[in-house]
């Protein structure tokens, strides 16, 4: 029931996401086996000047069908949309758990739900409503559902889980640490289970315009790796997971889908867009390390890729550094070519793809490859999955600002 | 009722979770089950109808909040003092 650090085995027993491309885990699933493109043409609020007019949204959520059923949680129906995609997707994971809601022994349960940005869209509409339309107020819920807590607070409050409850923040790599830090406390006996996670929800025309600013938008769509990628295509949603002790698991019959075995984060103290070898690089170690698993014991590697001309090269070589000869037998996909970049949300959608992996043997395709890079050379699965005997997966999350964070994940322990 | 007082009962029943269709102006609001963040977004609202400003810190317990009257009399007094008439009534 411990590492050989001596510290406890952390094990996933549910998992709940929210993507453009299906909007709970088997559907998402679903999608992935199809190479679904969850990119479209950008809508649902006046496009005015804008120049980048696509975006991986997610169309129609019904957050009243997927949320009306809360129970301790009145007011999540008004919250921010942000955090109706953190709710849908850990109450998908809490029924998938099988743990009793509210929990048991709540002070000894965790929830850790972050947010890249919080309720953006929510500020948008309330500095509209101020500066544009001149009004006297903002809506009074406005406060609530901007702090990038809500959605922490919103799935404690409707789980009862009354342990540590707050945000992770670290752009692209938030899901990850909030993922990470939960592996850490359930581990060192601070809790016995955890709800961890992110959830973003931030394309509105603001943030469409800062984006767009920084000129790392591709007006045609997400191809990692290829040789005509221009930039990364922005998405939203959330991917949640329940951790918990193994011993707690095994001891309650849960159905245990993976096993966390290694945590790995790093920053690269050096610049805020262009990452570097050496950040990434030693977040691979470290989470490898910790999993006590020697690189060749990798079958398939969810990359970063964002698809931006810097990241894919970088994360190529990186990559080439920990894993050596391996690099070229190992797996890499970058499934954001289907499911977009949701930013925060990011390493919590893939988390659960990384382990749907392992569950089916079969590895995500990285699609719209269709001219590699010859800078980004190795197997990324062009295209379309396939079977491969997966045992153990890599999850990368690096972030604006080199806050690089890394996952292990192994098999139900036998 | 009144314009006003009908009004501000069509804006109380939007915000309660079971409406009722039995509210005086002699009902209390804890009657109703509004909690404090209710009562936000009700004053917000009544302060959209009728285009006023209803002095209210959520810290501090009102008089003007205690009975649906109570709530129709200091909207009605706020109209007055805009110098106007309910003419906003609806806006």
């Amino acid at each position: 029931m411990t590492k050989s650090n001596g510290t406890r085995r952390v094990v996933v027993t549910g998992m709940g996401a929210v993507t453009p491309i299906g909007e709970t885990v088997p559907q998402l699933w679903a999608g992935v086996r199809e190479a679904k493109c969850g990119v479209s043409e950008l809508g649902g609020f006046p496009l005015e000047d804008l120049k980048v007019l696509i975006a991986a949204q997610i169309k129609n959520f019904d957050h009243k069908a997927r949320l009306k059923h809360f129970e301790r949680d009145k007011i999540v129906l008004h919250a921010d949309r942000y955090s109706w995609f953190a709710a849908a997707a850990a109450d998908e994971a809490m029924k998938q758990s099988g743990l009793k809601i509210p929990v048991e022994d709540p002070y000894r349960a965790a929830c850790i739900v972050g947010s890249g940005a919080g309720g953006l869209t929510t500020y948008e509409t309330a500095y509209r409503d101020l500066f544009i339309h001149n009004k006297r107020a903002t809506h009074p819920l406005t406060l609530l559902r901007i702090i990038g807590s809500s959605a922490a607070a919103h799935v404690g409050i409707e789980f009862g889980i009354k342990g540590p409850t707050f945000a992770t923040c670290s752009a692209c790599s938030t899901a990850t640490h909030a993922i990470g830090i939960a592996y850490d406390y359930i581990r060192h006996g601070l809790v016995d289970r955890a709800i961890a996670g992110a959830s973003e929800s931030v394309i509105n025309y603001g943030t469409m315009k800062a984006w767009q600013a920084l000129h790392v938008l591709s007006p045609q769509g997400c191809f990692p790796f290829s040789k005509n990628r221009n930039g990364t295509v922005l998405g939203e949603g959330a991917g949640i997971l329940v951790l918990e002790t193994l011993e707690n698991a095994e001891k309650r019959g849960a159905t245990i889908l993976a096993e966390l075995m290694g945590y790995g984060q790093t920053s690269d103290a050096k610049d805020m867009v262009n990452p570097g070898v050496e950040g990434p690089r030693e977040a691979m170690r470290m989470a490898l390390a910790d999993a006590g698993l020697a690189p060749e014991k990798i079958d398939y590697l969810n990359a970063h890729g964002t698809a931006t001309a810097i990241n894919d090269k970088n994360e190529t070589n990186a990559i080439k550094e920990v894993f050596g000869d391996h690099a070229r037998k190992l797996a890499v996909s970058s499934t954001k070519s289907m499911h977009g970049h949701p930013l925060g949300a990011g390493g919590g959608i893939e988390a659960t793809l990384c382990i749907k992996a392992i569950q089916e043997n079969w590895v995500p395709p990285t699609i719209g490859l269709t001219e590699p890079d010859p800078e980004c050379d190795l197997d990324y699965v062009p295209n379309q999955g396939r079977d491969r005997e997966v045992n153990y997966v890599m999850s990368n999350s690096f972030a604006f600002g080199g806050l690089n964070t890394v996952l292990v994940f192994g098999p139900p322990p036998a | 009722m009144d314009e006003v007082a009908t009004k501000i009962v069509e804006i109380l029943k939007k915000h309660m979770k079971e409406p009722r269709d039995d509210i005086a102006l002699s009902t209390e609001l804890q009657d109703l089950s509004i909690e404090s963040l209710d009562l936000a977004m009700i004053v917000f609202d009544i302060e959209d109808s009728f285009g006023i400003e209803i002095p209210y810190n959520a810290n501090e317990e009102v008089e003007d909040f205690k009975t649906v009257g109570s709530v129709v009399e200091k909207v009605r007094e706020l109209i007055e003092s805009k110098g106007g008439s309910a003419a906003a009534a609806g806006a």
